[in-house]
């Protein structure tokens, strides 16, 4: 069952990085957090307990509900353009993508020759850090910034639950909190960039001089 | 009585292609607040061109004259090897795959090749397109098929078929991302919605419509006929995932046959109302995703073993 959500969630990817809509990236990000919180919860399944069950909550409130509508709700306030401004051309984006897949699944079957991991959520969760990174290098705007950053993140989630299967508690929360609270404070930088600036584009914050 | 099963299951794709096409067209129509033209109306249409006469462009050559028919012939050939319901199709050996791959490959020369020779500069353009999207939507079927022959260890597409079994869970997971690159692939390579729009008769923006363009009468009969056909067996090659071949049940085989057809005409349809025909370079894109969707299966299956 991990397996299946691992490939989901790395089919959510390659539609990230064929998508050139803003609305994309909310909706890829909803259904990333959607599918963490499902893997969160299996292991509670077996056996219940209320404590264990606040986690898959969180994630549910925090990665499903609170931070896509917040995003929303800033594209909506600042009237940002709906298409993404990629610096290079999505079909070439879209084979990188693959190139940097093959070569983490490869690597990751090395890996797990030698040590104990699974491999398939160990290597989506790679290739999300992967991909997140390159959203950041090959986009213009920053709320798609914001939403690569999140994929990375989602990422990290993925390629922790790979490794340990237990994580304690409070470091997974202290993760979630660390990212809303990173997002609310883009949101809060991309207001005043606007009082500032007319765009929000990152050719933009090239020019800032004192 | 293989045979006998065999040649029913062709007569079943001949007889009911035009069918399906009428039936997603009529739910198009419906979901668009339209009353449509009846479901039989492709089986009209077809009777109508056979009655007509066939006039060929003084330019043309004989290649114009025989690639409808080769084409009509080459998309039977590729339906006898499909499996309709649970019957065994008239034609299965071991590595067909790549003889239906390369069939549908050769029909496809044969009427770019014909659109060329009229040598309408319209027809030409189409053909440029039908080639180039041709071109991306090869490695869909390689990837997609080629993973699951893989994982099932055989190569005709029957014994892939007949091999799926849906207790395993990390299975299922293949057939339902497999299905949606067949999806894909079908929607390509029968030039409907997202890749090109089947009604619209503006040469710029036509891909396959445009290579029929000045074929007339029984031509386009064939022509016709055979992308009815073509359509029909995109179809059975997604349905066939979902047979539960392992209950051995030909029952079960013709009702899951029916009621996928069924649900794949209403997919279709809502496919075609809900989004919108892509820009000519996104097309490549679009293609390349479903090929990415195959490479990632084909990656999972070898290093999860």
């Amino acid at each position: 069952m991990e397996n299946v959500l691992s490939i989901l969630f790395s089919l959510s990817l390659f539609y990230v990085s064929v998508t050139s809509r803003v609305k994309g990236y909310v909706a890829v990000l909803r259904f990333q957090g959607l599918i963490l919180s499902v893997l969160v919860l299996l292991p509670f399944l077996k056996n219940f307990s209320i404590f264990g069950i606040i986690l898959p909550i969180t994630l549910l409130l925090v990665k499903v509900i609170l931070i896509p509508s917040y995003i929303n709700k800033i594209i909506l306030d600042l009237d940002i353009k709906r298409v993404i401004e990629p610096t290079i051309q999505q079909i070439v984006f879209l084979l990188l993508v693959i190139a940097t897949m093959i070569v983490i699944f490869i690597s990751s079957s090395v890996i797990a020759q030698s040590t104990e991991l699974n491999v398939i959520p160990f290597a989506s969760g790679f290739s999300a850090i992967a991909i997140g990174i390159y959203i950041i290098i090959f986009r213009k705007k920053l709320i798609v910034h914001v939403c690569g950053f999140l994929v990375l993140e989602n990422g990290i989630f993925l390629f922790g639950t790979a490794v340990a299967s237990e994580l304690p508690m409070m470091i997974e929360l202290g993760v979630l909190l660390d990212v809303f609270v990173v997002v609310f404070l883009m949101g809060i930088a991309l207001n005043k960039i606007r009082s500032t600036f007319e765009g929000f584009e990152v050719t933009d914050l090239g020019r800032l001089k004192d | 009585m293989d045979i006998l099963q065999g040649i029913i299951s062709v007569l079943i794709i001949l007889g009911f292609a035009p069918l399906f096409i009428g039936l997603v067209n009529k739910q198009k129509a419906k979901l668009t607040g339209r009353i449509g033209a009846p479901i039989l109306q492709p089986y009209y249409e077809l009777q109508r061109l056979f009655k007509k006469e066939t006039i060929n462009a003084n330019t043309s050559s004989f290649i114009s004259r025989f690639s409808p028919l080769l084409n009509f012939v080459s998309l039977i050939t590729a339906a006898a090897m499909l499996p309709v319901g649970f019957w065994k199709p008239l034609i299965s050996f071991n590595g067909d795959i790549i003889l239906f791959a390369y069939i549908l490959g050769l029909s496809r020369f044969f009427q770019i090749l014909a659109a060329m020779d009229i040598g309408s500069s319209f027809e030409g353009m189409g053909a440029a397109r039908e080639a180039t999207f041709a071109l991306f939507a090869e490695p869909i079927f390689f990837f997609t098929i080629g993973s699951i022959s893989f994982i099932s260890g055989y190569t005709s597409l029957f014994d892939i078929y007949h091999s799926i079994q849906l207790d395993n869970i990390s299975y299922e997971v293949f057939i339902v991302i497999c299905s949606i690159s067949v999806f894909m692939l079908a929607v390509t390579e029968c030039s409907r919605m997202p890749v090109d729009d089947p009604n619209t008769h503006l040469e710029l923006t036509m891909i396959h419509e445009v290579m029929i363009l000045d074929n007339s009468g029984l031509d386009l009969f064939l022509y016709q006929y055979s992308s009815y056909i073509k359509l029909f067996i995109y179809t059975i090659l997604e349905i066939s995932f979902f047979y539960p071949f392992s209950q051995q049940s030909y029952l079960v085989g013709i009702l899951i046959f029916v009621f996928g057809s069924l649900v794949l005409s209403l997919a279709l349809a809502v496919v075609e109302t809900i989004t919108s025909r892509y820009k000519m370079k996104n097309i490549p894109q679009y293609l390349l995703f479903a090929t990415a969707i195959g490479i990632l299966n084909l990656l999972i299956y070898t290093f999860t073993k």
